[in-house]
């Protein structure tokens, strides 16, 4: 449905200003002048929390911030895209998350049975080893995931493209139940160690009397890096190329040529493979995984994804940082009780002002 | 001159031949409903009377009368069975009959038809009545002889004559029922809904949890779709809502802040404060569209628990919650010294409900009724007519001069005092008021109801809210049981060794995932939703390619 823009119509009109038109136009400037808003209030969070704690704890918080950050980020990469394509939030995305940990956790226990252990390769033998780990597990839980994620479109999303638009949302619960409760019978409801506390040790550097590990080097650094990696494969392949498009306009697209449902499943594929790689790099970084983990996480990366401009791949990488260290200073201003509503209340915010999110991008009406 | 005459003419057709299709579609619907209310009937009928005879007793003495049944089935599913089997007999035989009657009936004369389904009708009545009472005398006194629980238990002559009646007055009264399927329809839910307690009146989970559970849901469902379905905003924080209800009516009869309000001007006072919420907290939501309209909603749905848990002003009390919360109570007749009056032992009029699970389950019902009559107006009056406007397309709406931001703040608004009725009773029933009742899964099971029963359609949504809580509240926990039973019945020892409650979770999602694929715009889609579906299907890009616009 073509959306046009009443106030952009409106100002090519000349006539007095009008109370309702002066809000109007406060409204536009808080929009555009937003990002920059949010920059300050990010700075001036930190600034009260260094002087009413100290440097140290706020550059730690920073460093907290930035690595469960990074984490959402990558979650919310999925998100954006699959959203950016079929328009759909797709709720079992954070349970994927959740799925390529318990992946990971299997496949280094069928490697350990054959008499393989990943866990020796990882902390025996340096960065050569993490890096030989790495190089054997990120792929193969990338593919098991992608391949879930494949799987979830073609069942449950791919025969309810046509249909209301709420329905394939339904299903989208339903499997997020339904992989939930895969976990909730293997595993059980106790907190599962996934055994890669040590594969990274040692502290890279001290900044401002904090101590930051390799590990959160790692962290940022995969995430980055592997969005980098993302964003080029979606910029400048052909398959890439056709994800733009059938995301611009799916009809389109398929007069011109393109494979539709091969597409939709290749972002799929990604966006899983993404959540699976997020998942090991938090496997290293937290250790510990719990069947429901992926719904919080999931809530709160849709948010990163909304906070960027839903559709956008690098508002999303931005969105899942910003989140990641805004709810840690918020949590230490006003109390780690108050987690969830710090980051849906700056959601709100956010949306209130800037309706777009930060990189915006017009999205369809639902219901 | 030719033409304009032909053109006249075929006008004129089309102008005849609009209002006689659409006649004939309204007829072809309406006769659905009648053979589901007569299908209902002949349900009681062969239940009630033949399966007893069918069945052999089993050793304790229990046979497989309904009423055996539902004891020997402490959690109902028993009694459905009976149902359903009785159904699906009846209506084959009877079907058949009724069929070769009206045939015959319908040759001759309308007049003498007519006269001997009223006869039909009023003998169904009078001898259902004539049997109750009778039962009430063998009760007391065994007129005909000591009645053994499988030959002929009072329950299957009720069922049967129950059946009967309905049947006789269904034929009699086809015509009403045509003219008036929607009222005939949710007059007999009412009744059959009226009638539940004491159908699984030997299931006391059934009455306790389930039933109460599921007009919970039916309310909050009603509510939500006021928002979703009528005005078209995806509202993914409804519990958020429904939590403010609760705590408002809490707070006021409870001993946290020594209020004790009569509960019948809380449940008033929490829908108020709900609606209140419902505009302030849609305020934000004006500008936005679509799915950013959810999560902003979403954020308030996390938000408002948060608040509770953390004892936000002192006045929630943390984790726990609200604790003892008054039970409503119907103040009895007093006369001028301050005594009740009493009649025939019992106070006239004055009732507390105490913990009365069926008490709860009435003045839901009561409540529901109320509702839907209600939104059915509203749906039809200017502002539903403005919702649906706004749904299909809100520039267009804004520029036919509906004020789109007192529509949308309304219908945020009286979603929200829907669930605060909800809230209300719910504290009231439960005594209490607990942050994490609210979490987002309620959220997202209110909309799974409006989802799954079909959106936009009060009736779909209760069929969804009720099918839902039958899943959640009554399946799901009971699953265990059943298989156990099945496969000690049937020698299958397998299945009752399998550890069900670990595959909760993955039932209801197979159950919801198989459910939405196989109906996609819900159980009964509404028929408006159905039109704009159609019409939906292709988008105006492809639509204009192809040249269909």
């Amino acid at each position: 449905m073509p959306s046009v823009d009443t106030a952009a119509v409106a100002t090519r009109v000349r006539r007095a200003p009008t109370t309702y038109s002066r809000i109007r136009y406060a409204n536009n400037l808080a929009s555009q002048a937003f990002p920059a808003v949010l920059i300050g209030v990010l700075i001036l969070m930190v600034v009260i929390v260094a002087i009413q704690d100290g440097t140290t704890t706020a550059v730690s918080e920073l460093r907290n911030g930035l690595t469960i950050g990074a984490i959402y980020a990558l979650i919310a990469v999925g998100y954006t895209m699959v959203y950016g394509i079929i328009e759909l939030i797709n709720f079992a995305h954070g349970d994927v998350f959740t799925l390529s940990a318990f992946y990971a956790i299997l496949f280094t226990r069928l490697l350990d049975r054959m008499g393989f252990s990943l866990d020796d390769l990882a902390t025996l033998h340096g960065v050569p080893g993490f890096v030989a780990t790495m190089v054997i597990l990120l792929p193969a839980t990338m593919l098991a995931a992608g391949i879930t994620g494949m799987l979830i479109e073609r069942i449950a999303y791919r025969r309810l493209r046509n249909s209301p638009r709420l329905a394939p949302l339904i299903t989208a619960i339903g499997v997020s139940f339904l992989i939930e409760g895969v976990m909730f019978a293997d595993f059980g409801s106790a907190n599962v160690r996934t055994g890669k506390e040590n594969w990274i040790r040692g502290n890279a550097f001290t900044i401002g009397g904090v101590t930051v590990s390799w590990k959160d080097v790692f962290v940022v650094a995969a995430a980055l890096g592997l969005m980098f990696a993302l964003q080029a494969f979606v910029r400048y392949t052909r398959l890439g190329k056709a994800m733009r498009a059938t995301a611009q306009d799916r009809d389109a697209a398929l007069l011109s040529g393109i494979n539709i449902n091969r597409t939709i499943a290749a972002t799929f594929f990604i966006g899983s493979a993404l959540a699976a790689a997020g998942a090991i790099i938090f496997s290293i970084k937290d250790d510990i995984v719990v069947w429901n983990l992926g719904f919080r996480f999931g809530i709160i990366a849709f948010t990163c994804a909304v906070l960027g401009g839903i559709g956008n791949i690098v508002g999303a990488g931005m969105g899942g940082f910003l989140v990641g260290v805004i709810a840690v200073f918020g949590a230490q201003l006003v109390g780690s009780a108050w987690d969830n509503s710090i980051i849906f209340a700056m959601l709100i915010i956010v949306l209130t002002f800037r309706p777009v999110g930060l990189l915006g991008m017009r999205v369809a009406d639902r219901a | 001159m030719p033409e304009p005459i032909a053109a006249t003419a075929a006008q004129l057709a089309s102008d005849v031949a609009l209002p006689a299709t659409k006649r004939a579609t309204e007829r072809e619907e309406s006769r659905g409903t009648f053979w589901a209310l007569v299908t209902g009937g002949l349900l009681f009928v062969v239940a009630g009377w033949f399966l007893p005879w069918f069945v052999e007793v089993t050793a304790n003495g229990v046979g497989f009368s309904p009423q055996d049944v539902v004891s020997s089935s402490p959690t109902g599913i028993g009694t459905v069975f009976v149902y359903l089997i009785g159904v699906a007999m009846v209506a084959l035989l009877v079907g058949a009959v009724y069929d070769l009657v009206c045939l015959r009936l319908h040759r001759g004369e309308p007049f003498r038809y007519s006269r001997a389904r009223a006869a039909l009708a009023a003998a169904g009545a009078v001898s259902t009545v004539v049997v109750w009472y009778l039962i009430g005398v063998q009760r007391e006194e065994p007129l005909f002889g000591n009645i053994s629980s499988f030959a002929l238990t009072d329950n299957a002559v009720w069922m049967e004559l129950t059946g009967m009646t309905i049947l006789a007055i269904v034929y009699g009264v086809r015509e009403w029922i045509v003219a008036h399927a929607a009222l005939a329809f949710g007059g007999v839910i009412f009744i059959i809904g009226a009638l539940f307690p004491f159908i699984f009146n030997a299931s006391i989970g059934f009455i306790s949890w389930g039933a109460s559970a599921a007009a919970i849901y039916v309310l909050l469902g009603l509510g939500l779709n006021v928002v979703v379905g009528f005005a078209g905003l995806l509202d993914l924080g409804y519990a958020a809502f429904f939590a403010i209800g609760a705590y408002t009516a809490g707070s006021m009869a409870s001993p946290r802040h020594g209020l004790y309000l009569p509960f019948w001007v809380i449940l008033f006072l929490g829908a108020a404060v709900a609606a209140l919420f419902g505009a302030i907290l849609g305020a934000p939501t004006l500008r936005l569209r679509g799915d950013y309209l959810a999560i902003v909603t979403l954020g308030f749905g996390e938000i408002i628990p948060d608040m509770a848990t953390n004892n936000l002003f002192g006045q929630t009390g943390g984790p726990e919650g609200i604790t003892g919360v008054s039970h409503p109570a119907v103040p009895g007749i007093t006369d001028l010294h301050g005594n009740h009056v009493s009649l025939l032992g019992h106070d006239l009029f004055g009732y507390d409900f105490e913990i009365n699970p069926k008490a709860y389950f009435w003045l839901l019902l009561i409540v529901i009724v109320a509702v839907v009559f209600l939104l059915r107006n509203l749906e039809r009056s200017r502002v539903g007519r403005a919702w649906a406007a706004i749904r299909e397309d809100e520039v267009a709406a804004a520029a036919t001069g509906i004020n789109t931001v007192r529509s949308k703040l309304l219908a945020f608004a009286i979603g929200a005092s829907v669930s605060g009725f909800a809230g209300a009773i719910y504290g009231a029933q439960f005594g209490g008021v607990t942050p994490d009742e609210f979490e987002f899964a309620v959220s997202i099971t209110v909309l799974t109801v409006v989802v799954l029963g079909g959106i936009g359609n009060s009736t779909g949504v209760a069929v969804g809210a009720i099918l839902l809580s039958f899943i959640i509240f009554w399946a799901l926990p009971h699953m265990q049981e059943w298989t156990t039973t099945f496969g000690h019945t049937t020698g299958i020892t397998t299945l009752s060794t399998i550890d069900y409650n670990k595959f909760q979770y993955v039932v209801y999602g197979v159950i919801l995932i198989s459910i939405m694929l196989a109906r996609p715009a819900g159980l009964l889609p509404s028929r408006a939703r159905k039109v704009e579906l159609q019409s939906g299907t292709e988008s105006e890009a492809l639509a204009s390619v192809r040249g269909t616009v």
